[in-house]
């Protein structure tokens, strides 16, 4: 998961940055309104945290012409700001959630893994892809029962792929969803934990979880045969 | 508005002062109609009873003798019942009626008020020749005669009484309405203070939009009351709203304060981590509290400042104040290669707690140094002349934009909208330089200098220090 977040205090998003990345979330930080808006823009965003005063841009106008550019990545503002009115027309003009400053870091982790899960269409927080199963919460794999260990970089691949069940997952998608700026593009590395993930979840007994279609990318099995 | 003391009406006390005034007009008015009817009736009065006596003068005529005797013919004379007369010749009454009051007989004047059985009679007497058989050859006889007739006056009294009593009845009636028509007439005319009223009462704390009522404002004497009031609620409501927005600014800066400190310690608290990792990240936490206490700090000082003045004398020297700024600020200074030029020529004694002298001189200083390009100079001059003290601080930076500088004095302002705080500070310095400028009668200002950078002025009402106090102060200090 990568995730957009947009605030101008420098000591909050630090903190902020660096609990989604404890979590296994990629994050990349702009500081000001306009770059905000042109990192958002490119829509390879599971989620954005949206602070609403900015400089260069304000929240509401990043949010209003990220909307009008039919961009629909999930919108979690974070306000200092009292008052039901502004809420209220937040929630209209398309943020999908909102905090209000001072607010629990562990709740703004939660709500933003909710906003990408009910995005990608999973209202439950436990994923299941033919006998596999994905604890959302506790970052755990099971496979037919049994317990699956899998590094924070293959269960982030797994993760993402369970969100997207029967689509084609190209490597480059996957690079701009998995990490963020301060990461080496290098496509290699896709292949490599695939090549690793497929290898754990590879139990006696159960079918190949992972299909590879060539030049075109990763999808994840879904043709159950139970 | 409820008041336990009496209340004034209006529409009473005009009620009353104009029915008095008619009441007063009418008992002049009746007065004089009095003397005027009286005068009017007793002329006529006089002419009727003169009238008649000249009737009995006239019937006095030849007796039926031989002689030149006379008698009184009374054939023609119309005599009311209550008359009395007298017609007499030198030595002889020719006739009489009544009962004659002796005085009034032998009364030398022609006319005469006395009263007959308790009864006020008027008498007129009149005294005549009569010559009898002028076609004689002898040209007649004269005989002197003397008439006294009179009647009782109470009649005319009556008629007098009738007339007063017919204007006194008609005032009264006018009054009444009067009085009527003006309870109606000052109703219409107060309406427009119940509208004004009206229009006051919408007001509340929420609702501040307040214009008078058209009626109120076509109003000669109300249109004042009713500017005032304008004014002042729109004075009311402006430094409402500044209140408001301070106090929203304020939530705002802290909660974003809190919300660092309590994320700094939610995410050290979110695993185990090493003893390296804990110290770090307490470290972080205590200096994201710190710049809590700061604003905190600095918000006290503000409402502190805002405070109306507890009228104490003090003072103290703005060169001293000056000098323990500049040493405050030299680190930051050599930290960002920005050399601070002075230039003080006198002293000036200023009516400030010392605290806040420094306070307001370093605040900016450091304002000036952090704005300045770096390597560049501040220059710094203090003059006083008649009673006036000028610290000017000019840096050589980027300058302050137009539009920004009338807001650059508001709380929290950073000259962005979105009160970036990267280039540090709370944004309450320069508010609360001004708060302590205005608070002794000074003021500050801030302005480009035509030379390029910030040129900020600063105003104090201040007295001339010797050199050799300057010293004292300096020591004491």
């Amino acid at each position: 998961m990568r995730v957009l977040l947009i605030e101008d205090e420098q000591r909050l998003a630090e903190n902020i940055a660096t609990a989604l990345r404890e979590v296994g979330v990629a994050v990349d930080h702009a500081e000001d309104g306009e770059d905000g808006y042109q990192f958002g823009q490119q829509g390879v965003y599971d989620a954005i945290v949206l602070d609403l005063m900015l400089p260069g841009k304000s929240g509401q106008s990043i949010l209003h012409d990220l909307r009008k550019r039919k961009i629909h990545t999930p919108v979690l503002i974070l306000t200092a700001l009292e008052g039901k009115d502004s809420i209220v027309q937040l929630l209209n003009s398309g943020a999908d959630d909102y905090l209000s400053k001072p607010f629990d870091l562990g709740e703004l982790l939660a709500r933003i893994k909710a906003l990408i899960r009910r995005a990608k269409g999973a209202s439950s927080p436990i994923l299941t892809v033919l006998d596999v199963e994905i604890d959302t919460i506790r970052q755990t794999v099971s496979r037919d029962g049994q317990s699956i260990e899998l590094s924070p970089t293959e269960y982030r691949i797994l993760e993402y792929l369970a969100h997207r069940p029967r689509a084609i997952v190209s490597k480059q998608e996957m690079l701009e969803h998995l990490y963020d700026f301060d990461w080496e593009h290098n496509s290699n590395v896709i292949e490599a934990h695939i090549s690793n993930l497929r290898r754990k979840l590879n139990i006696i007994g159960t079918e190949p979880l992972i299909e590879t279609l060539r030049h075109r990318g990763y999808r994840l099995r879904e043709e159950a045969h139970r | 508005m409820n008041s336990t003391k009496a209340t004034v009406s209006i529409t009473r006390r005009l009620i009353v002062t104009v029915l008095s005034l008619e009441i007063i007009a009418a008992i002049a008015l009746v007065g004089a109609i009095t003397v005027h009817e009286r005068h009017l009736q007793f002329t006529a009065f006089d002419a009727s009873l003169r009238g008649t006596a000249e009737s009995l003068m006239g019937a006095v005529q030849d007796a039926e003798d031989s002689g030149d005797n006379v008698m009184l013919d009374l054939r023609s004379v119309h005599l009311p019942k209550d008359s009395i007369f007298r017609v007499a010749e030198t030595g002889r009454v020719l006739g009489s009626k009544g009962d004659l009051p002796d005085a009034v007989r032998d009364s030398a004047s022609d006319k005469l008020d006395d009263k007959v059985h308790g009864r006020p009679y008027r008498f007129v007497i009149l005294q005549g020749v009569r010559i009898i058989d002028p076609g004689n050859a002898n040209k007649g006889t004269a005989h002197s005669v003397r008439v006294i007739y009179g009647m009782p006056t109470k009649r005319i009294w009556h008629e007098v009484l009738e007339a007063i009593r017919f204007f006194v009845v008609a005032t009264l009636i006018l009054l009444g309405v009067t009085a009527l028509l003006l309870v109606w007439v000052i109703r219409r005319d107060l309406q427009p203070i119940h509208d004004l009223a009206h229009e006051a009462e919408r007001i509340t704390g929420a609702d501040w939009n307040f214009s008078a009522p058209e009626s109120a404002r076509q109003t000669k004497e109300l249109r004042p009351l009713a500017d005032a009031l304008e004014a002042a609620l729109s004075r009311l409501q402006q430094s409402f709203a500044q209140q408001k927005r301070f106090t929203q600014d304020a939530a705002h800066e802290l909660k974003t304060d809190v919300a660092i400190v309590k994320s700094s310690l939610q995410l050290l608290s979110m695993r185990m981590r090493t003893a390296e990792e804990y110290r770090a990240g307490l470290a972080r936490g205590l200096d994201d509290l710190t710049r809590l206490e700061k604003t905190v700090q600095k918000l006290l000082t503000l409402a502190r400042l805002e405070q109306p003045d507890d009228g104490r004398s003090r003072d103290c020297s703005l060169r001293a104040a000056l000098e323990e700024a500049m040493h405050q600020s030299k680190s930051y200074a050599d930290l960002r290669s920005i050399h601070i030029d002075a230039i003080v020529e006198d002293d000036a004694v200023v009516p400030l707690d010392r605290d806040d002298a420094v306070l307001l001189c370093s605040n900016i200083l450091m304002n000036a140094i952090q704005h300045s390009t770096s390597g560049s100079v501040v220059e710094i001059t203090l003059v006083e002349e008649s009673a006036t003290a000028r610290l000017s601080i000019r840096d050589h930076g980027e300058g302050i934009s137009e539009a920004d500088r009338q807001y650059l004095f508001d709380p929290f302002y950073r000259g962005d909208l979105s009160r970036s705080r990267k280039s540090g500070g709370t944004g309450l310095g320069l508010s609360i330089c001004r708060a302590i400028c205005q608070r002794i009668g000074g003021s500050i200002d801030i302005e480009n200098h035509p030379a390029g950078g910030a040129l900020v002025t600063v105003t104090l009402p201040a007295s001339l220090q010797p050199r050799s106090a300057v010293m004292s102060n300096n020591i004491s200090a």
